[in-house]
């Protein structure tokens, strides 16, 4: 096949409709990509007008510029948007765009879910702007602290659009994480093991676990808090068995980690951006990689650092301490391999490269503030001070916003295929620079004269007039400057001149291809035999459109690409990829429906959008899988590749495992804060403790047994050949008899609004319940597909995935059981 | 998937060991254990060091684990990556749960 000919029949298989409707249907990453940076970077115009209303408002003391509610609401949206709807997004948009072409693939590994992640967060983040323009948006900061934002102190529907808005969008953050993940595991190009990685890879990896078990604390606080300003569930009224504190470390071990999701994929972009403009590879790769992943975890043990005012013992204000100081070991490690980068180079100050050097001055600033507010005593004076503030703006603006900005100039060719023409960056870096420095220095400063954050006025007499005046001026310089950056990415869209191929002299994937790129990425999938492959191989461009690589040929109009193995990147099996479809956008749209019943109260209405959610959910999944049996497929250069359908461990199953470990980490938060309430909440013990039964406890521990045995039943015969039935079948009546378990739970605890322990049980039971009816629907499905023919011993793929659903309710019933009936034994 | 646990595990097992000392410590003073003599000592300062002792013991084992011919990595990339966040996990628990032995406990 000819390679102009190769194309067109690419570009037909994976060609997105034409205009705004194909916004709608389309599932390819790079125009989710586009759609995800465009929207994320609409919603930083919007917090930078925020900001800019509240330097306004503090520039001159007394200010009538807005009064008390107005500003409350302009901080706590700036914050909001800031970090939910501006920095996790932009990284989505970045990885998603990105990660295939980086990782030499054709798309991520769930293309549908790509864009129902990309549907949720438009539609939740819109619901947040109509609170803003409703005059009711959210007003208790961006941590949402109760008993401020509980329902006595906040009885609007405020705190309401925060609590359900966001958790909305989490669903985008959960999705793109479970996404990230599995295609950096498995969807690579042969050859690429894991030391060939691209470092951004690497990074987008250990970002995407990093918010797989960062987020769910946040989701649990959130549907927590929602609770109890509905129905009065007291998990934080002292009074009642609650304590505000829980709400404390529920957001904390997701705020803190938050900040590191933040920085890793910035940092990503500094170690793939700065060789290139010093005109060598990275010095210390597998440092960086291991650096990386200690920053991941270490930034678990630090939320307390955060609560370091509230009383808490010594000894565990040390322990964080501690862990605080300690994280500034890897990042160290980084901005030492990176200066090394830049020693071992020749560094070229163009564009991107200005940014990165405002990276390394603004971090290093804000990270050395960091390690003074990790010290007890220091935080102790500085806490809830100005000086927060402008720490958290050197720490998130120098350690995002200035990569992201050598990003956005470094890959700008490749997402317009257009340069640059007019020379406004330089002025504009210049303004940012400037004006940042100038707008959170001065604040440094008059937080450490004591100027409290939040507050909306002042007095004359405080002496904080002169230095807010400068940080106002040096915000409104540096909004100068970001809007000049806007402009001139309008206008390279337009009117910039055309970019000749990897004009940077870069040695990674994405740049083997034409720009703009192509929806399908590579006509043929290449073998990698290095780190930086179009170095150890310049033609290599002109080899993969020629159709020298894998899958060099379309068939069956079918939009293919393949796995490989995890570590040593062999290739494993053939994925077809689904086409264009508004499945996602719809589906999205009826989650939204269920979050809008619960936020306007209409819950008559909540069991229909769920309903709704299910059977889309289905229908989503029956579209996949084949009727027939295909055996092994040539994937090109010699290698016969069987189809996804039939192996045991396909994409699903990969996307379920990582979506249940942050289920579980959900689930460990709940009991986290069961056990906290049990030994620190002051109304505690119970005025009685759930009266055990054997018969619920014996019978839905051996429901769930046998639930899990049943599903291996029907796994091992239909692979030798056999009927599945009568697993299945064992498998659903465990189930059912693990539903009446944890129904009889729901029954027979004491009414939820009465104390915190029994708003607990409550919600162990429906987790557990919840938790049971999905794996019944995934059976339930299981026997619609096995009767009509889309199961067979070679087409095994389906059972397993509802055998990790079935294994996870048997695991999670167990534990609610236990933890719900054993406490009534105890004397 | 095993070379990736190799690479995780130092880190991980630090995050469970601090996390379960950190609880041990809420469930010791709710439950008044610096209170309870044992040895000359509070119960308390006993149950939290020998968790410290045990966690040290266990990433010990972990880096030399992943030293190993047996259980390291065949690929030269991932075992020293693997090792370097053996010792990452390693040292953070030196340092991290040092306090056990040096600060009050419940005040």
């Amino acid at each position: 096949m000819r390679t102009l000919e190769r194309h067109r029949r690419l570009q037909d298989i994976w060609a997105s409709e034409r205009g705004w409707k194909g916004w709608t249907s389309s599932v390819n990453h790079t125009d989710l990509g586009r759609m995800f940076l465009v929207t994320s970077f609409f919603f930083f115009a919007v917090g930078g007008v925020l900001a800019m209303l509240i330097r306004a408002q503090l520039a001159t003391p007394h200010s009538a510029f807005a009064g008390p509610e107005l500003y409350s609401q302009f901080f706590t949206m700036h914050g909001t948007i800031m970090m939910f709807l501006f920095a996790i997004p932009t990284f989505e948009g970045l990885a998603i765009y990105l990660l295939p072409k980086l990782l030499g693939t054709r798309d991520l590994a769930y293309p549908r879910l790509t864009a129902y992640g990309y549907w949720c967060y438009a539609f939740g983040g819109t619901m947040l702007l109509v609170s803003m323009v409703l005059g009711i948006a959210p007003n208790g900061g961006w941590f949402m602290y109760p008993p401020l934002t509980g329902p006595i102190h906040s009885p609007g529907i405020n705190t309401d659009f925060w609590l359900i808005g966001i958790t909305f969008v989490e669903i985008s953050a959960m999705a793109a994480a479970v996404e990230i993940t599995v295609s950096v595991l498995r969807y690579r190009a042969p050859g690429m093991s894991l030391d060939k990685m691209p470092i951004f890879a690497w990074y987008a990896l250990v970002t995407a676990i990093m918010i797989l078990l960062g987020f769910p604390p946040l989701i649990l606080g959130s549907v927590l808090l929602e609770l109890e300003r509905a129905f009065g569930l007291p998990f934080f009224q002292v009074e009642l068995g609650g304590d505000s504190l829980l709400w404390q470390h529920l957001f904390w071990l997701f705020g803190h980690p938050e900040v590191y999701i933040i920085f890793l994929p910035a940092a990503g972009v500094i170690s793939t951006v700065l060789p290139v403009m010093c005109r060598t590879t990275l010095l210390g790769y597998g440092w960086i990689v291991a650096a990386a992943v200690a920053l991941a975890f270490l930034s678990f043990g630090l939320w307390v650092h955060h609560m370091f005012t509230t009383g808490i013992p010594h000894m565990g204000l040390a322990f964080f301490s501690a862990a605080s100081t300690l994280v500034a070991v890897p990042t160290g490690v980084q901005v030492f391999a990176w200066i090394g980068t830049m020693w071992k180079g020749r560094p070229d100050l163009r564009l991107p490269m200005l940014h990165i050097l405002g990276f390394f001055a603004t971090f290093v600033m804000g990270g050395l503030t960091g390690v003074m507010v990790a010290v007890v005593p220091f935080d102790w004076q500085a806490h809830d001070t100005a000086f927060i503030t402008a720490h958290l703006h050197y720490v998130l603006f120098g350690g995002f916003v200035f990569p992201i900005l050598a990003g956005v100039y470094y890959w700008l060719p490749h997402f317009t295929g257009r340069q640059r023409f007019f020379r406004l960056g330089e002025v504009a870096f210049v303004l940012i620079f400037l004006g940042f420095h100038g707008t959170f220095l001065a604040m440094h400063w008059v937080g450490l004269l004591g100027q409290r954050r939040r507050i909306w006025t002042y007095e004359t007499s405080d002496g904080w007039t002169a230095i807010n005046l400068v940080s106002s001026v040096g915000g409104f310089i540096m909004a100068f400057g970001l809007a000049i950056v806007l402009i001139e990415v309008v206008l390279c869209f337009f009117v910039g001149r055309r970019m000749p191929r990897n004009a940077w002299g870069a040695g990674t994937l994405e740049w083997a291809m034409p720009t703009p790129p192509p929806n399908y990425n590579f006509a043929s999938v290449p073998h990698i035999r290095d780190r930086d492959p179009l170095y150890a191989n310049p033609g290599l461009p002109v080899q993969i459109a020629r159709g020298d690589g894998y899958l060099g040929t379309p068939r069956h109009d079918w939009r293919e690409t393949l796995t490989v193995e995890a570590a040593r990147g062999t290739p494993d099996y053939i994925v077809v990829y689904p086409a264009n479809t508004r499945l996602p956008i719809v589906m999205s749209a009826v989650t939204g429906l269920f979050f809008l019943s619960l936020l306007i109260k209409v819950y008559w209405f909540t069991p229909v959008a769920l309903a709704g959610v299910a059977v889309l959910a289905l229908r989503w999944v029956w579209v996949l899988g084949q009727r027939q049996d295909r055996g092994p497929l040539d994937a090109g250069l010699g290698v016969s590749l069987p189809h996804a359908a039939e192996v045991d461990r396909a994409p699903g199953w990969w996307g379920s495992l990582f979506l249940l470990v942050a289920d579980a980490v959900l689930f460990g938060s709940l009991i986290f804060g069961y056990a906290f309430l049990f030994t620190v909440a002051p109304g505690w013990p119970p005025p009685a403790w759930f009266e055990f039964s054997l018969l619920e406890l014996g019978g839905g521990v051996a429901g769930a047994l046998a639930a899990a045995a049943g599903m291996r039943l029907a796994i091992r015969a239909n692979r030798r050949g056999g009927s599945a039935w009568t697993g299945l079948a064992i498998a659903g009546a465990g189930a059912l008899v693990v539903l009446l378990s944890l129904a009889a739970l729901l029954v027979r605890t004491p009414p939820p609004s009465g104390h915190a322990y029994n708003a607990t049980l409550f919600v162990l039971g429906g987790y557990g319940v919840l938790h049971t009816l999905i794996p019944l629907l995934m059976l339930g499905f299981l026997a619609a597909r096995v009767s009509r023919g889309f199961v067979s011993a070679a087409r095994r793929a389906e059972l397993p995935i509802a055998g990790l659903w079935v294994d996870y309710m048997a695991v999670v019933a167990i534990l609610v059981l236990a933890v719900a009936h054993l406490p009534g034994v105890a004397p | 998937m095993k070379d990736l646990v190799r690479i995780l595990i130092g880190p991980l097992v630090w995050l469970s060991a601090f996390s379960a000392v950190y609880g041990l410590h809420g469930v010791a003073c709710a439950f008044g254990w610096a209170d309870i003599d044992a040895w000359g000592l509070s119960l308390m300062r006993v149950a939290l060091t020998a968790a410290w002792l045990a966690s040290l013991a266990v990433l010990a084992v972990t880096v030399a684990v992943l030293h190993s011919r047996r259980f390291g990595s065949p690929s030269g990339f991932v075992r020293g990556v693997s090792i370097m966040t053996g010792w990452v996990g390693l040292m953070a628990t030196l340092w991290t749960l040092f306090p056990v032995v040096v600060t009050s406990t419940c005040q």
